[in-house]
């Protein structure tokens, strides 16, 4: 089969693309595919991994124009998804010599600088948890909670920090100072936690000029989010609590 | 340039960032880490965390349970602590904000857990690594923990005897840089990735483990190797009891239900070591398919059962093996889990190396023994963090500055030895050598070993490893070099391959893990000890020294 891998070398550097044909067998996944590129054919690939099992959130990139997990996405079968995403120029533009049809397209996640072939800059995606102080304040006593109090913020605690909601975004591809889906999903997680007490900082921090009132509601995050977030959805409660709505969270 | 701080720590899974944590306001400290924290195999983990908790359940069953599951090979100094200080360490997390699993009154819930007498098992659904890691890593974020992420440690650097900084190359530059420190806390995490087929993540090479032996620390029950019996074939990827405990059944090649031979009356759910070794015979008997696997076959459950309790199972299989169990029967093979062994240390962390400490997966203090139980590491990681920082903070107050000079020399000669890796143009392939030395591991050094085996396999690692000395990577780049990356961690699983198969190799008994077919019984008289390896690769040495034991008799272990 032959893929078509985006390469640079730095923020600096132009990108070009390099065609591989590698063998694939049933079961493959990207990721082990570009280890076979790596080990047979160009040692220079550079991209990130760690669990391979999609629970450590490293392997984010674009594969035929769709934000995924490498890990994850299984190289038969790749033809036949569509998430539907609303197109932005990262997702849309296709190169001249790439059609589905001829092989896997494999580019690193959109909206973040590149820094070597599949390699992007993670740190304007992270700086959203320190800027927006997004850890909890140490209680002096073990607290309680019911399972129908954990229930509720269940999904924001399953994401995992791959920025796939973040590269899937066209909001962020056009204002980077844009906190992201992620860290919003993350503001609720604590404003929505029983047992938090100083709730409000969460909810003024999601509110800021840079976080929620940026986001258009196109759902990209809800649909690309490879662990069920559906961070969209948290961003929305988070407005309406800024308009003083839907106050039952906690 | 030569960086400076009071204490690096290497590692930023859970015990390196607990570590972190709890020198944060004694002293400048700093992590150094070869991914982002996020990204260390801490977050995988699914199970969860002991801790007596229950008014019925007490420290002391906690501890009884963890020694026998030892094979009595623990310290059980080290189980006292780690079990007196099970519950404020998952009291602690909570108070951070980890959201536990909760009973309907409110409390933290717990669920049995292979050889446990108590249900004491706390979780976060079945994400309790994911959900500890990320707590911990946002209160390290909150104490303003300064973080070297994407920095590979290659080496320890020692000056008139203790140890005095390290050496790292910084990903995304290629530049190899000094780090000078008055203490070096290793939380590098496991080796799983020796064996070809591991449940492990791909960064899991033990890298701590073979800075420390080459510093002179010595690697103490390295041979002490935990295997799951079904991990997913190909990717290997575990598949939890879960499965067969909702009914799945194993099948050979020749569609036979084989446990009925091996374990008659728990079958699938004897537990694990006999599953591992009766999967490991059917293949070794020809029975495996291809030669590789056997089927954990869970169609006759039907689709709507598999659906509704089995959704992360079927969601592996999918993605990970291409196959829906709904239709198909799942590929399995027993795969390594989990390292027990690791730098030799006290339960206090040090190591008998000054300046040197080790915690979490990377150490063996010993809380596990021959055996660990599930559901002990997670909790080790906490405790011993913990217990560590308070351990190196004393020790600052009697340390002097670091040698800083020597630091900036072993990044020079570092800086050297690395081009003449990269400039190197013939020579096998890092890929070569990786790809020989995972079976070799799996097979000889595996469920089964007898001395025929070990044998073979300590000279064929260390055949390997003198390929390795004359590797060539081919044309790379200075950016985000992983083929480099991939090659020191290769050197550094040699090591630690040759460690764990002498120890394998001397130790003339089955205990644990540890299964000898050709010396079936245990045998105390000789091997109630402690393996210790010393040396420089391809001459290491094997010593033994005494466990710690305590208010528990050693017994035979049955359950
Ligand atoms: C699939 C699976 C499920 C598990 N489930 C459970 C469970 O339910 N309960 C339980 O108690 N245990 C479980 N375990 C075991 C447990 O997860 C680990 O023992 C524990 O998380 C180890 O934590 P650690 O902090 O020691 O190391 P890790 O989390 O592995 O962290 C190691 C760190 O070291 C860094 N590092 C390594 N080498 C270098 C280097 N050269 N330079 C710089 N940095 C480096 C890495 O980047 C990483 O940050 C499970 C293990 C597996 C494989
Ligand atoms: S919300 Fe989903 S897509 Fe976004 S970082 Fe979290 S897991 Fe990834
Ligand atoms: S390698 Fe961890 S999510 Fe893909």
């Amino acid at each position: 089969m032959r893929f078509l891998i985006a390469r640079s070398h730095g923020r600096a550097g132009e990108t070009h693309y390099d065609t591989f044909e590698v063998e694939v067998k049933k079961g493959d996944t990207v990721l082990d595919v570009l280890f076979r590129i790596q080990d047979e054919h160009d040692p220079s690939l550079a991209f990130r991994y760690s669990c391979r099992g999609a629970v450590c959130g490293s392997c984010a990139m674009l594969i035929n124009k769709q934000p995924q997990l490498a890990c994850r996405t299984q190289v038969m079968g790749l033809g036949e998804k569509d998430m539907h995403l609303r197109p932005f120029p990262a997702i849309e533009t296709v190169p001249p010599e790439w059609s589905p049809a001829q092989g896997v397209l494999v580019e690193p996640l959109p909206n973040l600088p590149v820094l070597k072939d599949l390699v992007v800059d993670m740190r304007p995606f992270f700086r959203a948890l320190r800027d927006m102080e997004l850890w909890a304040a140490p209680a002096q006593e073990p607290r309680t909670q019911g399972p129908e109090g954990r229930a509720r913020i269940q999904r924001y605690l399953d994401c995992i920090m791959c920025a796939i909601c973040y590269g899937s975004c066209p909001v962020n591809a056009e204002h980077s100072d844009y906190v992201g889906p992620a860290a919003l999903a993350k503001a609720l997680r604590f404003y929505a936690d029983s047992r938090v007490t100083d709730r409000q900082r969460f909810l003024d921090a999601a509110l800021a000029p840079n976080a929620a009132p940026m986001c258009e509601l196109i759902m990209n995050c809800v649909r690309a989010c490879p662990k069920g977030v559906a961070p969209g959805g948290a961003i929305r409660q988070l407005k309406a609590l800024g308009h003083g709505h839907a106050t039952d969270t906690q | 340039m030569t960086i400076r701080h009071d204490v690096l720590i290497v590692g930023a899974g859970l015990a390196g960032l607990r570590t972190a944590i709890g020198l944060a306001e004694h002293c400048d400290v700093a992590v150094v880490t070869k991914t982002h924290p996020l990204r260390s195999h801490s977050v995988a983990a699914q199970g969860g965390i002991n801790a007596a908790l229950g008014k019925d359940d007490s420290w002391e069953r906690h501890a009884f349970d963890t020694v026998k599951g030892s094979d009595y090979l623990a310290d059980q100094d080290a189980v006292e602590v780690l079990t007196k200080n099970a519950a404020a360490a998952v009291y602690e997390c909570e108070r951070w904000g980890t959201a536990f699993s909760r009973n309907d009154d409110g409390t933290i819930a717990q669920r049995p857990f292979g050889g446990a007498s108590f249900p004491r098992t706390c979780y976060a659904a079945d994400r309790t690594g994911h959900n500890l890691l990320h707590t911990v890593y946002e209160q390290a974020l909150r104490l303003g923990v300064t973080v070297y992420e994407e920095w590979f440690a290659t080496s320890l650097v020692v000056s008139g005897g203790r140890v005095t900084g390290l050496v790292a190359l910084e990903l995304s530059s290629g530049d190899v840089l000094g780090l000078a420190s008055r203490a070096v806390v290793l939380a590098t995490g496991g080796f799983g990735r020796v064996y070809g087929r591991s449940t492990n993540a791909l960064i899991n090479t033990g890298d701590g483990c073979a800075m420390a032996l080459r510093a002179g620390a010595p690697l103490k029950d390295m041979e002490f190797v935990q295997f799951h019996p079904t991990t997913l074939y190909g990717s290997n990827i575990l598949i939890t009891e879960g499965a067969r405990g909702e009914g799945g059944v194993l099948t050979n090649s020749e569609g036979h239900r084989f446990m009925g031979e091996y374990a008659p009356d728990q079958m699938e759910l004897a537990p694990r070591d006999i599953v591992a070794r009766a999967i490991q015979t059917e293949i070794d008997s020809g029975r495996g398919v291809d030669g590789q696997y056997v089927w954990l076959d869970l169609r006759h459950l039907g689709a709507s059962r598999i659906k509704e309790r089995l959704p992360g199972i079927r969601e592996i299989c999918m993605h990970f093996g291409g196959v829906d169990p709904v239709d198909e029967p799942i590929p399995v093979q027993p795969g390594q889990h989990y390292s027990m062994g690791g730098v030799h240390c006290d339960w206090t962390g040090k190591t008998p190396v000054k300046g040197l400490y080790a915690v979490g997966e990377t150490s063996c203090m010993s809380v596990h023994g021959a055996n660990r139980l599930g559901g002990n590491s997670l909790l080790e990681t906490l405790v011993f963090g913990a217990v560590t920082a308070r351990t190196v903070a004393k020790d600052l107050a009697s340390t002097g500055e670091p040698d800083v000079t020597a630091v900036e020399d072993a990044a020079f000669r570092e800086r050297e030895r690395l081009q003449g890796l990269l400039l190197r143009k013939t020579g096998s392939r890092p890929t070569d050598i990786r790809r020989e030395l995972g079976p070799v591991m799996d097979r000889l050094v595996g469920v089964f070993r007898n001395e025929t085996g070990l044998t073979e396999a300590l000279g064929r690692v260390r055949g390997l490893q003198g390929q390795a000395q004359r590797a060539s990577l081919g044309e790379t780049d200075r950016e985000f070099n992983y083929a480099l990356v991939r090659a020191l961690e290769l050197e550094n699983m040699l090591l630690l391959a040759e460690a764990i198969t002498l120890g394998a190799l001397m130790r003339r008994e089955s205990r644990g893990a540890h299964w000898r077919t050709d010396y079936p019984q245990r045998n105390d008289e000789e091997f109630l000890k402690h393996t210790l390896v010393t040396g420089a690769p391809g001459a290491l040495a094997v010593q033994y020294t005494d466990v710690h034991l305590g208010r528990f008799e050693v017994k035979e272990r049955k359950y």
